[in-house]
């Protein structure tokens, strides 16, 4: 036999071998495609597709009272950063806000050949300082406002009950137990009650449906929203929103959850969307009554970024790139700054953002698949790392996604 | 892009990106995961084209081999990819063709992505050597000489095949080969 002959033999071997591609291929690369033009930072793996909450919440400051402008307790340090560490160790933070936690996902293929999008969660032990490993029950964590307490869904989603997680005993306090499953929830702006978005079936998974292509397909079973209230565990009236069929058209990272999120000042709720009309990112708001209405005053051109209006409502961060992102005057859309960050996850206090940027150096467009958390200040150039490029938890196919709320 | 190329698109994906993937794993040496990636960020390129594609797969294909081409560049001080053990060496009675595959599987995954991206060119895809160097936008000669190492390097890698034939490819190298392109 000749070398060039057992080449060919062997690469055609080895290829016949291989399973087929993921499940809903298109609908990953499309995804992908959007959170390039829109965040920068690609969904290079197919791993990335995350679609971890970042459960950003913000509280309203009143800026005309002056005894709460300053959030920060004496003797607490403004920034704590890990610069050294790209899976993070040790408690980060800067300004009002604090990285409670942190996700990661695996995409689980079941005997049927359906496809499982998993998360993992490492939450902060408010004793050691330190991110902990999670309890792998939890298939859904949302820390709520102050890092003391976390809402939890158990199990394979959509979870028939929302408990509520102490932080520092670990043990769960309350179940809520809604008439609808919930497949997420979201603490609002105050922290006192929860958006959960109600689903059929998991939108996490992937099904095989026979007869049809070999992938796993999406499907779309958002059946609407609850609101329950916190501190007394009641559950307000059910409000129907199956997905639209432009929802249906992609549906966000291959996979159909398409959850509901607080206003600046929890006063309504959004699903967003993404490529409207003129190519930009928008979100369709809902009242609390579950009618469609028109965007609250300050977020009528908020696009991705979760961190949104500033504190004191003057500033709001608008879709970026690699090259940086525009900070609009939310009455007029008009760019007033930029940041040298390419996605916005908080704000820290009205004028620093917590941030994804790639770096150390200027984004080349070749490294915008990695980037690390960073502090950022309207009006300079400077950037703070918060911790080192982002890896994938051992184990894990996407890097991990920060949840950050106010400490 | 609208409703209608989304559906054309969804159905080249879907219709086609098994064979893409087959070709992605061979050009990461078995690495189904990179593989993964690869033709994930080269189905992202095409979407982004694909009003003025023509023939989406011969994109997607050039994009795959180009792109692999270029993670060689950036990573030229690990341009070998680590294998966790040796490959194993058949024993004198045990040499059949299934052996002899996995000794040569092993020996792939450890070309640079450059030699091991001609190899399957050449000897997967079944291209000439013209069309070969269209692709990767490099001359003939280039193409030849790359073969030539690609498969001494194959045999320094596995002594096991040491007694095979020569290729066509290693009998005759060209006289044209450029001054040190890839190194062994």
């Amino acid at each position: 036999m000749n070398v060039d002959r057992l080449v060919r033999e062997t690469l055609q071997e080895q290829a016949a071998e291989q399973p087929g591609p993921p499940g809903d291929l298109a609908g990953r690369v499309l995804a992908a495609r959007r959170r390039r033009r829109t965040r920068a930072v690609t969904g290079a793996a197919l791993a990335t597709a995350a679609l971890v909450a970042a459960a950003v919440a913000v509280p309203a400051l009143d800026s005309s009272d002056p005894g709460r402008r300053d959030v920060r307790p004496a003797g607490r340090p403004d920034v704590v950063a890990h610069p050294d560490q790209a899976v993070p160790r040790d408690f980060v933070a800067a300004g009002r806000v604090g990285m409670a936690g942190y996700a990661a996902f695996r995409d689980m293929r079941q005997r049927n050949g359906d496809e499982v999008l998993v998360r993992s969660y490492w939450l902060l032990n408010p004793r050691t300082q330190k991110y902990e490993k999670a309890d792998d029950r939890w298939a859904w964590v949302a820390v709520a406002p102050g890092m003391r307490t976390a809402a939890v869904l158990e199990g394979e989603l959509p979870a028939r009950r929302i408990g509520l997680l102490d932080l520092a005993s670990g043990e769960v306090t309350r179940w809520i137990t809604p008439a609808h499953p919930a497949a997420a929830v979201e603490w609002s702006p105050d922290g006192k009650r929860l958006v959960a978005t109600t689903y059929s079936k998991n939108p996490d998974r992937l099904v095989k449906v026979p007869g049809t292509s070999p992938a796993p397909q999406q499907h779309f079973s958002r059946t609407g929203w609850v609101v329950v209230d916190a501190a007394s565990g009641d559950v307000g009236p059910f409000r129907e929103l199956p997905q639209t069929p432009g929802e249906k058209d992609g549906g966000y990272a291959g996979v159909a959850r398409q959850d509901l999120h607080w206003s600046h000042d929890g006063s309504r709720l959004y699903v967003q969307q993404y490529e409207g009309p003129r190519g930009r990112n928008y979100r369709d708001w809902y009242t609390m009554a579950g009618d469609r209405t028109a965007a609250p005053e300050g977020e009528r051109h908020a696009g991705w970024p979760r961190a949104g209006l500033s504190p004191d409502g003057k500033l709001l961060a608008a879709d970026g790139t690699t090259e940086g992102s525009p900070i609009l005057d939310p009455r007029t859309g008009k760019q007033i700054a930029r940041v040298p960050s390419s996605e916005q996850l908080a704000w820290a206090d009205s004028n620093r953002l917590i941030a994804l940027s790639c770096g150390p150096g200027p984004c080349t467009g070749k490294n915008e698949q990695r980037t690390r958390l960073v502090l950022v200040t309207v009006g300079s150039d400077r950037t703070v790392p918060l911790t080192a490029l982002r890896e994938r938890p051992k184990g894990y196919k996407g890097v991990w996604s920060p949840m950050l709320t106010t400490r | 892009m609208d409703a209608e190329s989304q559906k054309r698109f969804r159905e080249f994906v879907e219709g086609r990106s098994a064979a893409l993937l087959r070709t992605a794993v061979l050009l990461t040496g078995g690495d189904r995961h990179a593989a993964e990636d690869l033709l994930q960020n080269a189905l992202v390129k095409a979407a982004g084209r694909w009003s003025r594609i023509e023939d989406p797969e011969a994109y997607v294909r050039q994009v795959l081999y180009r792109q692999q081409i270029g993670r060689w560049r950036l990573k030229w001080p690990r341009r070998e990819v680590a294998v966790a053990e040796p490959p194993e060496r058949p024993g004198a009675d045990t040499a059949g063709g299934a052996d002899l595959r996995m000794v040569m599987r092993a020996a792939l995954a450890r070309l640079t992505p450059r030699q091991r991206t001609v190899l399957v060119l050449r000897y997967f895809e079944d291209l000439p050597e013209a069309d070969v160097a269209g692709i990767l936008g490099c001359t003939v000669g280039t193409v030849r000489s790359t073969t030539h190492r690609s498969l001494a390097r194959l045999r320094a890698l596995a002594p096991e095949l040491a007694d095979l034939g020569p290729a066509a490819a290693e009998a005759a190298p060209s006289r044209d080969i450029p001054p040190v392109e890839v190194r062994p």
